[in-house]
């Protein structure tokens, strides 16, 4: 009994120097992982005369967000080796492929810097149900591939993809990317 | 001080000009990795490597990654399994110095088809209700981007069946279609080359058409019964479906919905006095009835 008033006094005594602590603590985490975490690429949308369902603007914003992080977390992934990096936004084939991919590059000891220097998206078709949209991106990509610490290569071409998208409860998916010969911007 | 004479000059010239040609080789060698532009998914094929000597091959695809020494001056083959997905492929070789091509695989013959119906149940005789949408893919699943003419094929449960043929574009199809004025399930099938798949839609009765009811009296209470529901195609509107009657007295205003069972609805309402009853289903109404004179 006498030890269970101590202890409510101490936890009294500490209770309001712990919640400062802690809150200091989480901001500063937060500070640090939003310092931390690269830059969203940018993502511009076009979706003008799209059929056979016109987009929302609201969709189309959400769109254009989670495919720029898309973007980010795929960069940081290949960089890292991390499948785990990829984060939420990817389904499906993409999502399955991905991380084949990231585990052969560890197994080979390769990695690839993506630099990013945005996304040109257009939409090509967005299905009546709102179940499905078709993107075509004209990506303008820097990618370096390395092994170990030694530069293999440098890429800096534009790059297309031909993108599947899907709704989620609160995001739009990554299912299907696919890249093809891309023409000259 | 430094001079140079003509001669050192010329003799300068001439060594510069070996120096090129010893390194000009290399330079040739990296411009000479030859791969094709495209393949298709799952075909192997062969690089040629010129040069002498060891070095490292990597191939860096959209799933796949392979390192692996090779010996220059030989075949370097790639297998059907290394280029199983479409995209772009990132070829390297490093010898004394890298070299890099890149080729692009493209989808095989379409294998697979990706097939949605919208929506699952659809009232009768509606224009534009049933959309279908089709994707076409090859057998490892990459998007079959060449243009493919998909068939859909429209099988009604009575009346004859019909089909629409779509291209593809960007590997999806996609049809809008008026629903057919019987109700019953209609199969949806999209059919390519050998590769068929087929959903159901189910076609229900659309808003009720002339909706009639008749009253019966026996003392203060009447009962009403609605003429068998049916839409104006003259499909029965399915039980369950609410009908709603309201009726106006002396006691005031009241509602009652009601569920159609086999075919028809009804209720009984207690009346004092003048009455007057009215029927709805949904957004149509039907006719009124005025009981012990005007209101």
């Amino acid at each position: 009994m006498k030890n269970m008033a101590e202890l409510t006094l101490a936890v009294k005594n500490i209770s309001p120097r712990f919640v400062k602590a802690a809150t200091l603590v989480i901001a500063a985490c937060a500070l640090a992982i939003a310092q931390s975490s690269p830059e969203l690429p940018q993502v511009h949308l076009d979706a003008a005369g799209l059929a056979p369902r016109p987009v929302e603007e609201l969709t189309g914003t959400t769109i254009a967000r989670h495919y720029a992080l898309a973007w980010r977390d795929l960069a940081s992934a290949l960089e890292s080796g991390r499948a785990g990096g990829l984060g939420d936004e990817f389904v499906g084939f993409a999502k399955d492929r991905l991380v084949q991919r990231i585990g052969e590059q560890n197994q080979a000891g390769v990695h690839v810097r993506i630099v990013d220097h945005g996304h040109h998206l257009k939409a090509i078709f967005y299905s009546t149900d709102g179940s499905a949209m078709q993107l075509l991106d004209q990506a303008e990509l820097e990618i370096q591939t390395f092994d170990g610490n030694k530069l293999l290569d440098t890429q800096n071409a534009p790059h297309e993809y031909i993108v599947l998208v899907t709704p989620g409860a609160d995001r739009w998916y990554v299912r299907d990317l696919e890249e093809v010969s891309a023409k000259p911007f | 001080m430094m001079r140079t004479s003509r001669g050192d000059f010329t003799l300068c010239k001439r060594l510069t000009g070996l120096a090129l040609l010893c390194v000009l080789p290399s330079w040739a060698r990296a411009a000479e990795l030859q791969v094709p532009a495209s393949v298709e998914a799952g075909q192997a094929f062969s690089i040629p490597l010129e040069g002498s000597g060891q070095a490292t091959f990597y191939l860096l695809g959209p799933d796949h990654v392979v390192k692996r020494s090779v010996s220059l001056g030989s075949e370097l083959p790639i297998q059907s399994g290394d280029v199983r997905t479409a995209g772009r492929y990132q070829v390297i070789v490093c010898g004394s110095s890298c070299t890099s091509a890149g080729f692009e695989v493209k989808a095989a013959q379409p294998a697979h088809l990706s097939f949605f119906l919208h929506p699952s149940r659809v009232p009768v005789s509606t224009p534009g209700s049933i959309d279908a949408t089709a994707f076409v893919f090859d057998r490892y699943f990459n998007l079959v981007l060449t243009p493919a003419a998909v068939d859909f094929q429209i099988t009604p449960a009575s009346g004859a069946g019909f089909s629409r043929q779509v291209s593809t574009r960007h590997g999806a199809a996609w049809m809008r279609m008026d629903s057919t004025p019987h109700e019953g399930r209609v199969q949806v099938t999209a059919v390519l080359g050998n590769v068929e798949e087929a959903r159901v839609i189910q076609q229900v009765a659309a808003e009720a058409c002339a909706l009639r009811m008749k009253a019966v009296t026996s003392g203060d209470m009447v009962t009403l019964e609605t003429e068998p529901v049916r839409d104006c195609s003259g499909n029965a509107l399915p039980d369950g479906t609410v009908v709603s009657f309201t009726k106006i007295d002396k006691a005031g205003k009241s509602t009652v919905d009601t569920p159609i069972k086999k075919g028809i609805a009804r209720v009984q309402f207690s009346v004092r006095g003048p009455a007057q009853i009215s029927v709805a289903c949904g957004v149509v109404l039907g006719n009124e009835v005025a009981l012990g004179g005007k209101l």
